[in-house]
């Protein structure tokens, strides 16, 4: 695998792929390939959907790299929300995978997963934080995020008004960013010295 | 429909279509919800890395990669061997370096899979070429970047040994208006160029 671009941050490479560096979206992929079909598969549950998403999410970086703007949010945010913004078109039309991925909600144990430690400690850092949630919070991103569910089909599911349902999800999202962005939270390192 | 309360929503990508655009044409219009939305985007895009999933099939990478060269290439095949003076538009990155597309010509018989070259120029005109699907020179042999300065007879610029992606870091400077080119030669280099250049571009 070729890492020679590893030393160059994320921004600088999709500025690399907007002039056809094929080796930078590859270094994209490397960085955050996994993380991406982690999430498509968990909003999609099938893999030839996941890898659709995943696939067509970096082909929209590598097109559209040129109008990508670094003052307006990290690059990994956007490839990722690419990657979750086409998988979310693709669940809301299969409507019949809808109801498993309610019913499989809680996460699959994979067993022998390999994976880096940076990505292990990034999971047990956000997967914290949603615990330290109140649960109507916490119910409402889940389904938003990894069910596909639009605002108005959580109320009715739910049975909320739909203020209700958005005061849900702007607070749990406003708890996760201080959880976040709080040192001292579970799985935090802190300096013993 | 008070769009302010959409902001979390939209960064959930929980809005329905017609929803997102209403908001999004809001948010053309409202830098308080800009500001809040790129806080949000980037805590829910956090929820992305709490997921549990198996590793993508290694083919996903290959067929990535593949479909991006065949959508967007530099390379421009050719017939006959020649001088490439073909160079992409000149553009200032993020990184505070230039990056110039390198037209790339090459005997299809010898390379079947596409080349593409990138020359990255570095504030003090030094330089990189950065070069994918270039086959490892044969045994005996070597590649050799050459830089050619204006109206000047080409200067050694570095051997390397091609390879599915590498990286060449140029010696000296590259001077404005200057040719890049990469030559085959036998192992060791030599002082000028004594066959056609596999691809080169003017800076």
């Amino acid at each position: 695998m070729n890492r020679q671009l590893a030393h160059l941050s994320d921004e600088a490479l999709v500025a690399l792929a907007a002039r056809s560096e094929q080796s930078a979206l590859a270094e994209l992929y490397d960085r955050y390939g996994r993380t991406a079909y982690g999430l498509a598969f968990r909003v999609l549950r099938d893999q030839a959907l996941a890898e659709d998403a995943v696939q067509e999410a970096f082909l929209t970086v590598w097109r559209t790299a040129s109008r990508f703007m670094p003052e307006r949010g990290k690059a990994s945010t956007w490839i990722l929300t690419l990657v979750h913004r086409r998988a979310v078109d693709t669940v809301r039309r299969e409507q019949r995978r809808r109801a498993d991925s309610l019913e499989l909600a809680d996460e699959p144990a994979v067993e022998g997963v390999e994976e880096d430690a940076f990505l292990h400690l990034q999971r047990e850092r956000v997967q914290a934080a949603l615990r330290h949630l109140p649960d109507a919070q916490r119910e409402a991103l889940e389904l938003a995020y990894y069910g596909g569910f639009s605002q108005s089909e959580l109320a009715e599911r739910l049975g909320q008004p739909l203020g209700t349902i958005k005061s849900r999800m702007f607070g749990g999202l406003s708890r996760m960013r201080e959880l976040l962005g709080e040192p001292g939270t579970e799985t935090s390192w802190t300096p013993t010295t | 429909m008070d769009a302010h309360d959409l902001t979390a929503a939209y960064a959930l990508d929980a809005l329905a279509p017609d929803e997102a655009e209403a908001y999004e044409r809001h948010l053309s219009q409202c830098e308080e919800c800009r500001e809040q939305l790129a806080e949000l985007n980037e805590t829910a895009t956090a929820l992305a890395f709490a997921t549990v999933a198996p590793a993508p099939p290694a083919r996903l990478r290959a067929s990535i990669l593949d479909a991006a060269a065949a959508e967007r290439t530099n390379v421009v095949p050719s017939r006959r061997r020649r001088w490439v003076t073909r160079g992409l538009a000149v553009a200032a990155a993020a990184v505070a370096c230039i990056v110039v597309g390198l037209a790339v010509s090459l005997s299809q018989s010898s390379h079947p899979q596409p080349i593409s070259a990138s020359l990255v120029l570095g504030p003090n005109r030094t330089g990189s070429l950065h070069i994918s699907g270039l086959s490892a020179a044969p045994h005996g042999k070597t590649y050799e970047a050459w830089v050619i300065p204006a109206g000047h007879s080409p200067r050694p610029a570095g051997l390397f040994p091609g390879g599915a992606s590498t990286i060449v870091h140029l010696r000296g400077t590259v001077p404005p208006k200057s040719v890049v080119a990469v030559t085959l030669e036998r192992a060791g280099g030599v002082k000028a160029p004594t066959t056609t250049p596999i691809f080169s571009a003017p800076t």
